[in-house]
């Protein structure tokens, strides 16, 4: 059976770390969320050479496994951004760059290739009519964009946006393979020292339904009060 | 005020409008009527370019525009200087009632909100929603919407307001509220073009009926003369149709 003792020990152990796994989070899904409205809007009007460009890196994000592609960006980031620096002049040592940041990088990418098919969908929802009655106000696109198809886009999104943040929070995990310490990576460095793995485990289980179950309340409050405003 | 010349419009391989001759007075009421699909809806939305002509030039008070090489300022001087009801209303719903009524000034005009508040509860009150103002859009019926919509576009202050097919979705029983509306503007002495297959109304309201069909313009002219003196053969088969009592008129006077 479980030991209670440990369970305790563990809880408040691990709790120490989902201060940060849900910074990291909140990061990568704010992050995400700009990349994809960007990638949405290029191919909503229809941007000539980026529409393209994007619609690669979109195929290619959603095609490779998640690890593979944090391993790619873990290996070749550093030179990358090493190549730029040097380009640029800058005194920056690129190979010091923290694996949290390569961790951001690569989960954001990922993750704005599927908000941008929410995003998409979410601003096709917002009739044409009204645009067309924005436009004939003598609104700018960009008026109409901000006053009118955001408001009702954002409506739409919600509920995406809250499953697409309790994804990146699964996803985090995976920092653990480049060092990057969050609830999983922590239940695991405990379990390896005390060798009490399930109880480890299931902590780390309870703090991820903890953080849902929060998401999922505070998106359903802000979504019916958006639709309360409609 | 309003000039347009040689309007053409197709959509893709389709020629909708295949030169259209116009010319408009400040305070005239002019009404497109004719068979549904000639062009009467696009060449509304050629004087606010939500639709782009292939070519024709149009002169609306001091702006004047080639739309073969129409600048992006243009279009945006064309729009703030006319206002368009839309047959399916098109309201803003994530606004109130006098959000909508507000917005443009406050957006496009740079009015401030106490300013735009004020003007829009005026109007408001002229079309008869002055208690509607803190509803959303969705909780009210089609005449309603219809008759913000007639505000949002009177906020503007524009030249010439484009009426699209106004009445066309409305159910019958709030067809009426929304007329009274229009009418009542058409007496305020602003410019209007309408596009409506309400013939009783056209004929009541309106100084100047154009008839369409197939993209051309068949017969322009009074009301009398339309309704109730023409001699042209494919106006007489379309009222015959549409508006059976333009014959009784017609026999009357000849």
């Amino acid at each position: 059976m479980l030991n209670m003792e440990i369970l305790v020990d563990n809880f408040f152990g691990i709790l120490t770390v989902v201060p940060q796994t849900v910074a990291l989070a909140i990061t990568i899904f704010i992050l995400s969320i700009l990349i994809g409205t960007g990638m949405a809007l290029v191919q909503e009007y229809n941007v000539p050479v980026l529409k393209q460009v994007v619609m690669l890196f979109k195929l290619f994000l959603r095609g490779t496994p998640l690890i593979v592609f944090i391993f790619i960006m873990y290996y070749s980031l550093p030179s990358i951004i090493g190549y730029f620096t040097e380009l640029m002049n800058l005194d920056y040592n690129a190979s010091n760059i923290s694996p949290v940041v390569i961790l951001i990088v690569a989960v954001s990418l990922t993750v704005s290739s599927f908000q941008a098919e929410t995003i998409r969908g979410s601003f096709l929802s917002v009739s044409y009519g009204q645009i067309e009655a924005a436009r004939s106000l003598g609104y700018t696109p960009f008026q109409a964009f901000k006053r009118i198809v955001t408001p009702q886009a954002l409506v739409e999104a919600l509920p995406e946006f809250g499953s697409a943040f309790l994804v990146v929070m699964k996803a985090i995990s995976l920092g653990f393979m480049i060092t990057v310490v969050d609830i999983f990576a922590e239940a695991r460095l405990i379990a390896a020292s005390n060798s009490y793995y399930v109880e480890a485990f299931v902590v780390a289980a309870l703090m991820y339904w903890g953080v849902a179950a929060l998401v999922v309340k505070l998106t359903g409050k802000y979504e019916s009060y958006l639709v309360s405003r409609t | 005020m309003l000039a347009i010349q040689n309007l053409k419009v197709s959509f893709g391989d389709k020629e909708v409008l295949k030169g259209v001759d116009l010319q408009v007075n400040k305070g005239d009421v002019v009404t497109f009527i004719g068979p549904s699909g000639t062009g009467k809806t696009t060449i509304l939305k050629c004087v606010n370019y939500l639709v782009e002509p292939d070519e024709g030039h149009m002169q609306l008070a001091d702006i004047s525009v080639d739309f073969k090489k129409i600048h992006k300022k243009e279009i945006l001087q064309l729009r703030r200087n006319t206002a368009m009801v839309f047959q399916q209303f098109n309201l803003f719903k994530n606004k109130t009632v006098v959000e909508n009524v507000m917005d443009a000034q406050i957006a496009v005009q740079k009015k401030s909100k106490k300013e735009a508040y004020e003007r829009s509860i005026d109007l408001l009150e002229k079309v008869g929603l002055l208690e509607k103002k803190d509803e959303y859009p969705s909780r009210l019926s089609g005449g309603q919407q219809q008759r913000v919509s007639i505000a949002r576009a009177l906020a503007v202050e524009p030249d010439v307001v484009l009426f699209d097919e106004p009445t066309s979705s409305l159910d019958p029983e709030l067809v009426a509220e929304v007329l009274k509306v229009i009418e009542r503007v058409a007496q305020t002495g602003v410019t209007i073009l309408l596009v409506t297959h309400e013939m009783d109304f056209a004929r009541k309201v309106s100084n100047k009926i154009v008839f369409m069909e197939k993209g051309h313009i068949v017969e322009q002219g009074s009301p009398e003369e339309i309704f109730e003196q023409s001699q042209n053969e494919r106006t007489r088969q379309f009222l015959k149709h549409y508006y059976p009592e333009a014959i009784e008129l017609m026999a009357v006077h000849s």
